[in-house]
């Protein structure tokens, strides 16, 4: 099968099926009537109280307004009216969250700090099922198989989250959920077309048998030309090469009875990307992505039992240029694969538990960089219990125990002051912990205290990447088994105010973190010279960091067709580490590498077809880091402090008919965000039928 | 066009009873002591019922020889209109004596002002049938199932004891995300 042969094997597969296959429902988009048992019929339950429900953060189904966490949930109307074409353009305008364009398709999304390139310090997960690079915990946006238009709502959950999904949920969790197969018949086709010679479209077709099964098939992608160098040296500009993304997922559920109710799903991609990678390199990316899933649960007197599985592949073609304008090409293979099992279960009236349990194994092969195979095996156990005290409070805390295994099979460099036997008798036994009470002080006033412990693991490059000298430079870079994971301590009050008679919701939040036992990759770290004389950049942990912030934001709109927010975020860290942070050394350097102030406007209007939107940020400047010009160094770049402004227009033709004209950054025609190629603005103009 | 200016008077001859409806709807809604989007919100409940309700009939209760209860069942009954649609199913309002409840051929009780109390509270434990009210006490008192409402923010609050009394079962992630007592 050639390259795209699946997608095209996936287009006509969905064209059957809009086509008028044997699939039987056509029905409106929404709430389909009777909820079934399933785990969460998120929309039944949101009609019903007339909020958002999630259940990310505790495992229990909640309402957003009594979840123990700072959330905010982005919903499908906010994607639509933000014009986004990618996750991350929609994110950037969540307080809090910091999104860093290296690249067209490329895109680092951090919370509340602690953003770099590759950042390896959040959690994606769509509809449950972890999504990140198994090498380096890396988030490649593009390559996650959801179109925009299926998505129910994205659910960004500040802080570590580390009791319930273990291992890399320190800066915090981003959930997306889609639409379900049976109670959400969503049929829509979209076109779009625009600058940087952007071409892209979506197709999601539902089917199904009555209220007892259904599928949901997806198919989409873009392709484009990546922004142009800037000031990118001549082996980073020569490295980048423009992107695609073709994608196709099936996701079906079927009830068995009442209540148990199963799920499969599927999912492959093609993607092509260029972006900055954790050496500061910029490359190009070609990865062939896939994933399966499949689950039950059951209602029982018991309580809610689930057991899950699923398994994703990634092959990962890397193309950049290392010193003296060498090409340097390698290919990764990543596997992952994760078994859960869980029993949410009430215990007379006010105490809820849960029980976990989890075992997960991520791999990679990295061809020339790791010399082997690294691999994680990771057992974990966890307990959540929801308490409600009283009407109006409840304490809910988790613990969760992570035990890992190490293993690596292949060839060190010779001279490595590493051995494979000590990578095999690596194990690690963290544990962590969220607390939260939510005291619901009068019917407009909630405050949320919370606490929390989240664990870093080290990332699999971190323990065992293996460049000879002279790739980047003289000398090698190594990991190390013996590296400990980076503890997040949170601590966090909110304070949320509904007002109603503005229609709007004030949150606020201040916060306290510290970072213990920082991780540094081999390419911020110093040099030493080993007892064999090799000269080595290892792996290492370099102490401490602290960051202390604050959010406050508002939401709301009117009956009239009006809507706005407006909020401020402020974060401000402080490292203390062993490493020496003069420019050109130092890429553990948290203090500045992410903005201390972003602040976040909108405005919308809809009135009868027309729906108009306007979206402005400003962040202040922060620190950035490339190569300089002979890919030896590190170069610190200062970003200077920018707005960008975005609108759309959205005019209903018919009934089923959209179109819309979205300009992203319509106030600059290009801004440098990052050390990396400035962004450029972006004008799409779009078609959406919804049948 | 002749009939063009006889247009208007017959729009207003028509908007006028259609007003007065209204307006008698509106009154009975501020009388009710379930508003139209209370009852709203129990259509929606409904569906977590496990099994949920077919195609069935509502008895809105009121107390014997209490005038005020009566007429606050009648403004909830007005408030139904033609029934209360919980997913694919119709449920038809029907209005009755507290007294007259042995027959038994309805699927939800929804209780009147002052109407809470041991017949109802038997009714729905010998017909199966769920009761709802919008007084949390005869709740907390467990004389009744569910007490619903709507302002400033929805709430759903379900007695245990008397769920398992009438033998009512809701979806798990329902029962997770309501208060039970």
């Amino acid at each position: 099968m050639t390259r795209h042969a699946f997608i095209r094997c996936a287009l006509a597969l969905l064209g059957g099926v809009l086509g008028g296959g044997g699939f039987g429902h056509h029905g409106m988009l929404g709430y389909a009537g009777v909820a079934l048992a399933q785990p969460v019929d998120y929309g039944a339950l949101e009609q019903l109280f007339g909020e958002p429900v999630t259940a990310s953060v505790t495992g229990k189904p909640q309402r957003v307004a009594d979840a123990p966490a700072d959330i905010e949930i982005i919903t499908q109307d906010d994607i639509r009216r933000s014009g986004a074409t990618s996750i991350p353009e929609v994110l950037q305008f969540v307080p809090g969250l910091d999104v860093r364009l290296d690249g067209f398709a490329s895109a680092d999304v951090g919370i509340r700090g602690y953003n770099q390139t590759s950042n390896p310090h959040l959690m994606v997960l769509v509809n449950g099922r972890q999504v990140y690079m198994a090498d380096y915990g890396r988030i490649l946006w593009a390559t996650i198989p959801v179109q925009l238009s299926e998505i129910r709502q994205i659910e960004v959950i500040k802080g570590p989250s580390s009791a319930l999904y273990g291992f890399n949920a320190v800066g915090g969790v981003i959930n997306i959920i889609t639409y379900d197969p049976i109670t959400d018949h969503l049929n829509t086709a979209t076109v779009a077309a625009g600058t940087q010679h952007y071409l892209g479209g979506s197709v999601v077709g539902t089917g199904g048998i009555g209220d007892t099964a259904g599928v949901r098939l997806s198919l989409g992608g873009f392709q484009a030309h990546d922004f142009a160098p800037g000031q990118l040296s001549q082996g980073d500009a020569l490295a980048r090469q423009s992107p695609f993304n073709g994608t196709f997922a099936a996701d079906s559920r079927w009830q068995i009875n009442p209540s148990v109710s199963a799920f499969a799903e599927a999912s492959v991609g093609d993607t092509r990307l260029s972006e900055q990678e954790l050496t500061a390199l910029f490359d190009t990316e070609t990865l062939v992505t896939s994933s399966i899933r499949a689950g039950i649960s059951a209602d029982t007197p018991f309580g809610l039992l689930s057991l899950s599985a699923y398994r994703s592949d990634a092959s990962v073609d890397v193309n950049n240029i290392g010193i003296n304008l060498v090409p340097i090409t390698d290919t990764e293979y990543q596997t992952s694969y994760v078994v859960q099992a869980s029993d949410l279960v009430k215990l007379g009236t006010d105490h809820t538990l849960r029980f976990g349990l989890e075992y997960r194994n991520d791999a990679d092969n990295s061809g020339d960089y790791g010399n082997g195979v690294i691999s994680t095996a990771i057992y974990s156990a966890s307990l959540m219990w929801d308490w409600q005290i009283a009407p109006s409070l409840s304490l809910t805390n988790a613990v969760r125990l992570d035990h890992l295994l190490l293993h690596y099979s292949g060839n060190l460099l010779p001279g490595a002051p590493v051995t494979v036997a000590q990578y095999n008798n690596t194990t690690v036994t963290e544990w962590s912990y969220n607390s939260g009470l939510v005291w619901r002080a009068t019917d407009d006033d909630t405050f949320r205290l919370s606490v929390a412990r989240g664990v870093q693991l080290p990332t699999l490059l971190q323990y065992a990447v293996q460049f000879r000298p002279g790739i980047f430079s003289p000398a090698a870079y190594i990991g190390r088994p013996d590296l400990n994971p980076s503890v997040v301590w949170n601590e966090e009050l909110d304070y949320d105010r509904s007002l109603p008679a503005i229609a709007s919701t004030l949150r606020t939040a201040l916060f306290l973190q510290r970072t213990d036992d920082l991780l540094t990759t081999p390419f911020g770290a110093p040099l030493t010279i080993t007892p064999s004389g090799l000269p080595v950049f290892f792996s290492q942990n370099v102490g401490y960091s602290t960051a202390a912030g604050a959010e406050i934001g508002i939401k709301g709109h009117s009956a009239n067709g009006f809507r706005w927010n407006a909020s401020y975020a402020l974060v401000s860290t402080t490292d203390h580490t062993t490493l020496d942070t003069s420019p050109g050394l130092g890429t553990v350097e948290y203090a500045h590498s992410a903005p201390n102030h972003v602040v976040i406007g909108g405005l919308g209007y809809s009135q009868d077809r027309w729906e108009l939107d306007l979206m402005a940020r400003w962040q202040s400047s922060y620190l950035d880091y490339r190569l300089d010009p002979t890919r030896t160094m590190l170069l610190p770049v200062q970003v200077d402090n920018y707005v960008t402004v975005n609108a759309r227009i959205g005019y209903r033709l018919t009934e089923n008919l959209t179109a819309a004209l979205a300009a992203q950054q319509f106030n600059a025609p290009a801004l440098a965000e990052t050390a990396g190629p400035p962004v450029q603005r972006q004008i799409i103009l779009s078609l959406t039928a919804r049948l | 066009m002749v009939s063009g200016r006889h247009a208007p008077s017959r729009w207003i001859c028509g908007l006028l009873p259609a007003l007065a409806v209204m307006l008698a709807v509106t009154q009975s809604a501020a009388a009710a002591s379930l508003s139209a989007k209370d009852l709203q919100v129990l259509g929606r409940a409904l569906a977590f019922l496990q099994p949920p309700p077919g195609a069935g009939s509502i008895a809105v209760v009121f107390a014997h020889d209490d005038a005020a209860s009566r007429r606050d069942a009648e403004a909830i009954v007005a408030l139904l209109g033609d029934g209360l649609r919980s997913g694919g199913s119709l449920l038809r309002p029907m209005l009755r004596d507290s007294q007259s409840l042995a027959a038994g051929d309805f699927s939800v009780l929804v209780v009147a002002q002052g109407a809470n109390g041991e017949a109802i509270l038997a009714a729905s434990r010998a017909t199966h049938a769920l009761c709802v009210t919008g007084d949390l006490a005869a709740v907390q008192a467990g004389l009744c199932t569910m007490a619903i409402w709507s302002e400033p923010r929805v709430e759903v609050v379900i007695s245990h004891a008397a769920a398992v009394a009438a033998g009512i079962e809701f979806v798990a992630a329902f029962r997770l995300m309501v208060r039970e007592i």
